[in-house]
């Protein structure tokens, strides 16, 4: 019998959730072009090279080495990319992603990415177009709400204040706006203003953010109430507090 | 248990968050919304930022060089963007401005760690055996007054046996002084007044006599050299500039021979044998001698405090006062300025002590240990719970689920605790010390702390930043292991522990376990009952038994602090 990956315990639509986030088959809610996303990044011009730090790859005469025989570089590496970043911020006001379930995400699905958990972000470096891969993935999936979630690269707070009238997260720096029915963004991850306003889609409704959420919330899913991921939490604790203690058991 | 209970904290969140301060337009509305309004007034709606946005204009106008200019904030975004709040220290009403609370701007807390860096314990008995075994000179109760009459003069920096001396003015080190203490009573009724801790008038009689069994018939100089002298030189001299005025006051008060081999003995004792420093010398690494924060065990910390004697029925209110004081102590001096730099850590140690989140936490879970076990949470020793992981578990998912639960139901709580290292600071010494209070056993607290991270991780995805949780990831396996440097006692760890030493946000927490583990049980001490008597002492400028409360003096402008400089510089 084949090997069923299992990523998650819990019987609550936030346990489900979870499991979606970290199998990576999260539903596609919306599209961002090449050049919005390149714009909101703000690491270089849309439509302008990858600036590189090396050579292609094919080009360096590598050393003979059998771990490069075995792991195929990514496309980014192959073409001698810079390292740059995404980093999102997300509400704790049921946003989709949660800082923990972003980097399972981000490092079950996709190769050749650094991601670095926070309570209040979550940043991936990587070379650059396979970063831009993982964060278009997750700005058009379910796994991000316009609303909810932001692309933030310094000056980060805001995850765990109150939301403001029209539902946008707080944001120091102001780099989205509600306007009609959709979220713009206007200035790019560090608040530098970019050209022209990008669409980042319709947030969620308030009912539709809590059912894609994987933040437990008294309000919504309570922590107390899934049962499963609390033994699973104690069976880890005393796992790794009796191994230390007696390490042949 | 109904954990629908009147919330300590309401009152502060109240005031904070619904009511007006400065200018900042913080008004009406509930602590349970979960929606408000951002005004984005920056900085000119709160007093004390005006008061530095001006000094700022004046000290650029004043040398020709620009400095403090909140303009300069993300390229002329200020900080208040959102609400820029008061803070209330736990355990009082005292209203303060957050910037009060970075040690800069508080004198109770340069002070707290002055008393501490320039405070040593010396042994008087290897010096009297020296003194009458080898030289055969009587020691009696009134030679001893004598000699702490000539120390107290000659410790700030007073001349005793040779001419033409320097001395210090004794308006600068007015702070500097020596008494004694010993577990003998009949010895402590000859002791002049002045010179003497009293144990018996300073501790609850039952500690009181704890602390006597434990000292037994020596006796000890609680010193504390001058917080100018400290201050400009580091903790390591301590214990030298009081080993050099012992040997001038021996040699003074005995008529000895200033250059007889006797005195290299009594000198010895003074800087070796016979001497507790607060903290130990840190690795080279670390680059600290003794008397530095680095190297304070968490059970002397828990000792430095003094909260245990004033109020032992309530072992909560002991946890929480330690908590506060370590957290300034270990995160904002040691971590935040020795090993880090910046001021950023002030945001992680406030948590621990202010508007009262941490208090409830605690609180809820002395209610809910002592319907669930029989009045565990009570002082005493008698009624404990045996620390299992069954009651650890218990106990630390019961107070991590109630408190995020608090964060969830109170909207507020959750933004004055705008950080995931801010809750789990708070989450996980509330759960922490509870089963300390619980057992009476610091280890299991310990042991409560790392489950509450694990649950509060999976509970909201997120848990500190980068540095602050990863410790807590492997935690729980240090907390019993067979190695003895990883399964340490609590008490006996430290700053420098592996995987604490850089572990903001942390260390305070783990010294309220210490203590709570001890007060629980109505110790009279956690790990050293020298550094508890040293302590008990109201002619220190800060008063250890309310840390909390000097702080608000401090952050208010009220704390009246040592080894100031007026007297030697131009009147303004």
């Amino acid at each position: 019998m084949a090997y069923e990956l299992q990523y998650y315990p819990g019987a609550t639509s936030v346990a489900e959730n979870r499991r979606k986030h970290m199998s990576g088959k999260v539903e596609k809610l919306r599209e961002i072009s090449d050049d919005d996303l390149t714009l909101v990044l703000g690491h270089r011009a849309p439509g302008s090279d990858y600036p590189s730090t090396h050579p292609p790859l094919a080009e360096m005469g590598e050393p003979e080495c059998s771990i490069r025989e075995i792991v195929e570089p990514t496309p980014g590496a192959k073409a001698g990319d810079r390292v740059r970043y995404v980093q999102f911020v997300d509400s704790m006001y049921n946003a989709p992603a949660t800082p923990y379930f972003r980097s399972y995400a981000a490092a079950i699905n996709f190769r050749g990415v650094d991601p670095g958990t926070l309570s209040g972000r979550q940043v991936v470096e990587a070379r650059e177009r396979d970063m831009e891969e993982l964060a278009k993935f997750q700005i058009e999936t379910e796994m991000t709400c316009p609303a909810l979630a932001g692309l933030r690269g310094a000056t980060v707070h805001g995850h765990s204040l109150r939301l403001p009238e029209d539902g946008v997260m707080f944001d120091m720096l102001d780099r989205v706006r509600k306007e009609g029915d959709v979220i713009v963004m206007h200035k790019d991850q560090v608040g530098r203003p970019i050209d022209k306003k990008v669409n980042l889609g319709k947030p969620m409704s308030e009912a539709e953010a809590a059912k894609r959420t994987t933040i437990y919330r008294v309000d919504n899913v309570a922590f107390r109430d899934d049962a499963e991921v609390i033994e699973w939490v104690h069976r880890v604790f005393d796992k790794r507090t009796i191994y230390g203690f007696k390490p042949e058991n | 248990m109904a954990n629908d209970r009147k919330k300590m904290f309401a009152k502060h969140m109240e005031i904070k968050f619904t009511q007006e301060h400065g200018t900042n337009k913080m008004v009406g509305g509930e602590i349970t919304d979960k929606t408000v309004t951002y005004h984005r007034l920056g900085v000119d709606q709160n007093p004390r930022k005006l008061e530095m946005k001006k000094a700022g204009v004046e000290l650029a106008a004043k040398r020709g060089l620009v400095g403090y200019n909140p303009m300069m904030h993300c390229g002329g975004i200020p900080l208040g963007q959102r609400a820029l709040t008061p803070s209330f220290l736990s355990g009082t009403d005292d209203m303060v401005e957050i910037d009060d609370l970075h040690y800069v701007n508080n004198a109770a807390m340069q002070q707290m760690w002055d008393d501490i860096r320039r405070t040593v314990i010396v042994g008087m008995d290897m010096a009297h055996e020296t003194l009458e075994k080898r030289l055969g000179i009587e020691v009696t109760p009134e030679t001893i007054n004598h000699y702490l009459e000539t120390l107290n003069h000659a410790l700030p920096g007073g001349a005793v046996v040779q001419e033409h001396m320097v001395e210090t003015h004794p308006a600068l080190v007015d702070d500097c002084y020596c008494k004694m203490f010993t577990g003998d009573d009949e010895l402590a009724d000859e002791i002049d007044k002045q010179f003497l801790i009293d144990i018996n008038k300073e501790f609850p009689a039952e500690q009181a006599e704890q602390l006597k069994a434990a000292i037994g018939k020596t006796s000890w100089q609680a010193a504390h050299i001058p917080t100018i002298v400290s201050r400009v030189t580091d903790g390591a001299q301590t214990s030298r500039w009081m080993a050099m005025q012992v040997g001038m006051s021996f040699i003074s008060a005995y008529s000895m021979c200033a250059g007889e081999a006797a005195v290299a003995d009594l000198s010895y004792a003074a800087k070796h044998a016979g001497v507790i420093s607060m903290g130990e010398m840190l690795p080279a690494r670390r680059a600290r001698g003794p008397n530095e924060p680095g190297g304070i065990s968490f059970g002397h910390f828990a000792d430095i405090v003094q909260t245990s004697r004033k109020t032992p029925e309530n072992p909560a209110n002991v946890a929480l006062e330690v908590v506060g004081a370590g957290c300034m102590l270990y995160d904002q001096i040691w971590l935040g300025s020795y090993m880090s730099g910046g001021v950023g850590f002030t945001q992680y140690a406030t948590a621990a002590y202010c508007n009262n989140i941490l208090d409830d936490n605690l609180y809820y879970n002395v209610d809910y240990i002592n319907d669930k076990y029989d009045g565990a949470a009570t002082t005493g020793t008698g009624n404990k719970v045996k620390a299992t992981l069954e009651v650890v578990k218990d106990i630390a998912t019961e107070s991590t689920i109630y408190g995020i639960e608090n964060y969830e139901k109170y909207p507020t709580t959750l933004e004055d605790h705008f950080g995931g290292s801010q809750r789990a600071t708070s989450l996980s010494a509330a759960a922490g010390s509870a089963v300390a209070i619980a057992t009476g056993n610091g280890n299991a607290g310990l042991s409560g702390w790392y489950l509450s991270m694990y649950l509060h991780k999976e509970a909201l995805g997120r848990l500190g930043f980068f540095g602050y949780d990863l410790q807590d990831q492997c935690g729980a396996t240090n907390v019993l292991s067979y190695q003895s440097d990883e399964g340490l006692a609590l008490e006996l760890r430290g700053p420098n522990y592996p995987n604490y030493a850089m572990n903001v946000g942390h260390q305070g927490g783990y010294a309220a376990i210490t203590s709570a583990a001890h007060a629980g049980r109505g110790d009279a001490f956690a790990a050293n009952p020298l550094i508890k008597v040293c302590f008990a002492d109201s002619l220190l400028p800060f008063d250890f038994t309310k840390p909390r409360k000097e702080f608000a003096r401090g952050a208010l402008r009220e704390f009246e602090p040592a080894g100031e400089r007026s007297l030697i510089i131009p009147a303004k």
